[in-house]
Parts: C-alpha cells; structure tokens; sequence
C-alpha cells in the first residue's frame, strides 16, 4: 500500500521541484532583463574561434600594442586568481572614447572572461580583475573604441596549476 | 559562507577636484565553476556567479563590467572614474540567482 502512494508522491514531489526552478528562471531573467538584450549569455561553453565570431562579427582587428598597456603575469603559479589589468592610451571625450574592454582567455572552457562597458566620465580607460585560468594559452586584451575600431594585444600566460575545474 | 555579498571599495584618501581616480573594489562571492559528472558532461544548474557589476557616480553610469565564470572567485575589479563634484559612488553587483550587492564610498575633496 505505502508502495503504491510513495511513486505519484515523488512524481509530485519532482514536478513541484522543477516548477520551482522554472519560478526562479523566470525571476532571474526579470531581474537581469536588460543585461539579457545586450548579449545573449555571454559567457558560453565555446571555442574561441566562435566566442570571438560571435562578439565581433568578421571586423578585423587591428593589433594595438602601441595603445594598450596589458598587465597579467608571464607565469601564473594559481589559475584560480590571475590579475589582469588593461590600460589604454587613448582620449576619453564624447567624441572619442574607449567603449568596451574584452578580456579573452583562449583555453578556457569559456573564453569570454568580461566585457567592460566604459562612458567617457571615467576619464581614462583603466581597469583590472582577477580572472580563472584553465591552461596554459594566450591572453588577449580586445578594445573597441567608439568610432568601432578593434585593437588587440595578446600575450601568453603560463599555467601552473588550473583554476577553471571541471 | 555567511560572507556572500560583502563588498569592499577603496578609494584614495585624498582626492582632489578634477582627477582622474582608480577605484579598487572586492566582493566576497563563492563565482561557481562548471561542474561535471562523471561522463564528462555538464552538469545544468543555476550557478551561482556574479554577472553583472555597475559602477555609477553622481547618479551617471561609469563602468559596467559584464562577467562569466572564467573570473575569479571572489573577484576583484579595479576601476578609474574623474572626480568632478563631490558625491556618492556606487558599485553594484548582480548574480545569476538574482542577489544584489552593494558597496558605497562617499567622495569627498579635501
């Protein structure tokens, strides 16, 4: 008898369960709605080839090293915590300023480590982050600046012990 | 884990009209990794990582810094905003299970 009950219960039991993830999506997706428009999940299970396919179109980059000032260790002994810092030397007026930052590690599981999304009242184009590494691979540091110029800096980090997991 | 959420900003004690200012800022937050089963294959839930991270000043946008899992746990961003008038600057931070964070630093010039 208890046998007979017990299965619909749990069936019941899962069904609630699931419900209630489907309730807590819901609210995440009302809370993040406008991040959502910008960029359809940006970090993505991908290879770099699609991740950065799927950020920049076909544009070409140009190679940046004259403006971009790229901050990350040659050696990271820690995967798990890689600062990084990017600085560009370029004008930040309405007119003509660094608008979005990317951080790209080419062998993480998911390349696209951040986007930063500047205005011109930050007076200068600097930031930094602690990122994950995986594996051992190259760094790159992408700036678009206002105008939709590309300009790239990468750089090769070797890995000692992972950080990515899984 | 009670730490989730505490943030940390640091402005330069002295700050005078018109500079150019980095802000460093820490939040405490687990940044869930993917995980996997014993296939290899991923294992779908609702991590929990921070995604988003707004910076404003004077009621304006500065930075908004959009993250994934591949930044670090705990994580730290470090910033620059000019000082123009003094005021409120605030960093906010989004996770993905819809928790919100903030941290403040009162501008002052001296």
């Amino acid at each position: 008898m208890s046998e007979g009950y017990s299965i619909p219960r749990r069936e019941a039991l899962k069904a609630l369960g699931v419900l209630g993830v489907g309730l807590a999506a819901g609210g995440l997706v009302q809370g993040t709605a406008e991040a959502q428009a910008q960029a359809p999940a940006l970090g993505q299970n991908e290879s770099v080839q699609d991740a950065m396919k799927r950020l920049f179109g076909g544009k070409p980059i140009k190679d940046g090293a004259a403006v971009i000032k790229f901050d990350i260790p040659l050696i990271a002994e820690n995967g798990s915590v890689v600062p990084v810092a990017v600085s560009v030397d370029s004008p930040m007026t309405p007119a003509s300023y660094v608008k979005h930052i990317y951080v790209v590690a080419d062998k993480n599981r998911i390349p696209i480590v951040t986007r930063v999304t500047l205005a011109p009242e930050a007076g200068k184009a600097a930031v930094g982050a602690n990122i994950r590494l995986g594996e051992t691979g190259e760094v790159r540091a992408i700036v678009e600046q206002s105008d939709g110029t590309l300009l790239q800096v990468a750089r090769e980090v070797k890995v000692t012990v992972g950080g990515c997991g899984g | 884990m009670t730490d989730i959420g505490k943030v940390r900003l640091r402005v330069p004690s002295t700050i005078k009209a018109g500079d150019v200012v980095q802000v460093r800022s820490l939040i405490i937050h687990p940044m869930e990794r993917i995980e996997r089963d014993q296939q290899g294959k991923i294992v779908q839930k609702n991590y929990n990582y921070i995604n988003k991270v707004t910076v404003t000043y004077l009621g304006k946008t500065i930075a908004v810094f959009d993250t994934t899992q591949s930044v670090a746990e705990n994580p730290f961003f470090s910033f620059t905003f000019k000082a123009t008038d003094p005021g409120q600057l605030k960093v906010q931070f989004l996770d993905t299970t819809g928790g919100k964070y903030e941290g403040t630093a009162d501008i002052k010039f001296s």
